[in-house]
């Protein structure tokens, strides 16, 4: 009963209010529009945009010494998350069902394993850097505490479920999800879709001026 | 259409019965033959031992083959499941029971005829720095590490005999294959915390001959003023080595465990249940003084691992060597200044940090 709730109405309701979510955080960003440059720009816009989309993804040069737990227990994190989230198989046969209509294959279960584990080591390392760290512990919000918790309920509602032997495990973990679908336009977790606007932003506007961001 | 006359049907259908009967018969004698020739000759009884000792394999021949090609997948009955069934129910858990229980009994008795430790001379208000924060993540990150890992091992080992009275059978075999989802995923993990343990706090853990005095006068738990003391005391150095050598240990036991596809045997397997579950009860024991000792039984000991600083007295009065060191560095009563703090960790220079001297002889 609580399964068919959660995985019906719930679920549907969340997806909604994901989407529409999205739609009006991009709509707020981009009504903001661009200040008017007035110069005559150096170099095109566009290919500074792009450039910095891909060369933030590491450490400015200078920085690298002080970001190095960041960089590695972030793409642990990352990475690990990606693969779980779309290369798990219970995850697959759920967007096949729910979603999109087609699967693909799943990752196989060592993959999945060493992705989960560098997922949980990198969530738990970030978060236990920004508690304890006492810079990352002052720039902190509650919106950053929020949000690494709901994410790490979900991986672990979703480890608890692995055996798929239970309906009310399924349960909690679905529900977990919607929760966070329902959190995720108004926190920080946008960072996932607004991370290209941010850094083309600065990209473009510093390629216009000929300095290379 | 010929009809014969009823009698002559009857007949027939009689002869029909005979030989089904016979037919039937034949069927079932036939197999037991060759068990009759065996009995009549008196091999029947002899065998016996040989046909069970083939069943278990114990002479380790290849007696019996099967479509199913994999490790022991011949041998009929496993002698290794019983003895490890037998040694889990009758030993590991009755025993690991009594020593959970006894250890926090002990500690229990302990704060109640000790009380809290507290600073003698009480606070200061001047802190020391002790530990930084790369160290506090790690400690941190495989304490979390440990208490899920421990709790949810308990679920698996106590799970029936203390969980099903609370909250039934279904109720247990939801807990217990959530623990056990946990407990496989989260395991892997756990021999990269203890390996940056090591990395982070094997400086200065070596035992010395100062220890050794601190241990005689059992670190001034039952009173009076403890041994002197460096950066670690011999308590602390203990866990650090206990830590290590258990947390190796488990680590190696489980791994073999959570990944049977190595042509691991049944032997092993048993032999890494018993020694994991045997380490693991020990361990969670051990950590139970840790625990009590790092927060409620010793004011301002739990300081160092949240903020990274203790109290000018407490260093003064647990770790007096390395208070010495440290107010010679000008590192007593220093201002928490984050960005100072960061400078340090970014330098990687723990010289002025609160870390042991290398230079310095103790003891």
């Amino acid at each position: 009963m609580f399964l068919e709730f959660v995985e019906g109405p719930l679920w549907y309701a969340s997806v909604v209010i994901f989407l529409v979510g999205i739609a009006i955080r991009f709509y707020e960003i981009l009504a903001r529009g661009v200040k008017p440059d007035l110069a005559v720009p150096r170099t095109d816009g566009t290919a500074g945009a792009l450039r910095t989309i891909v060369s933030r993804s590491w450490t400015a040069k200078g920085f690298s010494s002080g970001a190095v737990f960041h960089l590695v227990a972030g793409y642990m994190f990352h990475i690990g998350l990606f693969v779980l989230l779309f290369f798990a198989a219970p995850h697959i046969v759920f967007i096949e069902e729910r979603i999109l209509g087609f699967g693909w294959t799943a990752a196989p279960h060592w993959v999945f394993i060493a992705a989960a584990n560098l997922a949980f080591a990198g969530l738990i390392l970030l978060w236990l850097r920004r508690v304890m760290h006492p810079v990352m512990r002052k720039i902190s919000t509650f919106d950053d505490h929020a949000a690494a918790w709901l994410t790490f309920i979900v991986m672990f509602t979703g480890c608890m479920a692995l055996l798929e032997g239970h309906d009310g495990l399924r349960a909690l973990h679905m529900l977990s999800v919607c929760v966070l679908m329902i959190y995720f336009p108004f926190s920080r977790l946008m960072h996932a879709f607004t991370f290209v606007l941010s850094r083309g932003y600065t990209g473009a506007v510093m390629g216009r001026k000929g300095v290379q961001a | 259409m010929t009809h014969l006359p009823t009698e002559e049907k009857r007949q027939r259908y009689r002869r029909g019965l005979r030989w089904a009967m016979a037919l039937l018969a034949f069927v079932l004698i036939v197999p037991l033959i060759p068990y009759g020739i065996v009995a009549a000759e008196g091999q029947l009884g002899s065998n016996t031992a040989d046909i069970w000792r083939d069943a278990r394999n114990k002479d380790q021949r290849d007696a019996f083959r099967t479509q199913i090609q994999g490790i022991e997948t011949a041998v009929l009955i496993n002698n290794r499941g019983e003895q490890w069934r037998t040694f889990r129910e009758k030993q590991l858990v009755p025993y690991g029971g009594y020593l959970l229980l006894g250890t926090l009994g002990l500690i229990t008795a302990f704060f109640l005829f000790r009380g809290r430790i507290k600073i003698e001379g009480g606070r200061s208000g001047k802190l020391v720095p002790r530990f930084s924060s790369n160290q506090r993540v790690m400690h941190w990150f495989a304490a979390g590490l440990f208490v899920l890992l421990g709790v949810t091992g308990l679920i698996l080992l106590y799970g029936r005999y203390v969980l099903i009275p609370l909250l039934g059978p279904e109720g247990f075999a939801i807990t217990a294959s959530a623990s056990k989802e946990v407990h496989n995923l989260f395991g892997p993990i756990f021999p990269f915390a203890i390996i940056a343990l090591m990395l982070m706090f094997g400086r200065g853990n070596m035992f010395r001959l100062l220890d050794f005095k601190w241990f005689l006068k059992a670190g001034g738990l039952f009173g009076g003023h403890a041994a002197d003391s460096g950066y670690y005391n011999g308590g602390q150095k203990s866990w650090f080595w206990m830590t290590v050598l258990f947390g190796i240990a488990i680590s190696v036991s489980g791994l073999i465990l959570d990944f049977p596809v190595f042509g691991q045997t049944r032997e092993l397997m048993a032999g890494s249940h018993l020694v994991h579950g045997i380490i693991a009860v020990v361990f969670i024991a051990a950590s139970f003084g840790h625990i009590y000792i790092g927060t409620l039984g010793m004011e301002g000991a739990v300081e160092s691992m949240t903020s990274g600083y203790v109290d000018s007295n407490w260093a003064a009065e647990h770790h007096n060597l390395w208070y010495q060191e440290m107010e010679k560095a000008g590192m007593v009563d220093v201002e928490p200044n984050a960005l100072e703090e960061v400078k340090r960790h970014d330098d990687i220079d723990f010289k002025g940090f609160g870390q042991p001297n290398p230079q310095t002889k103790e003891g």
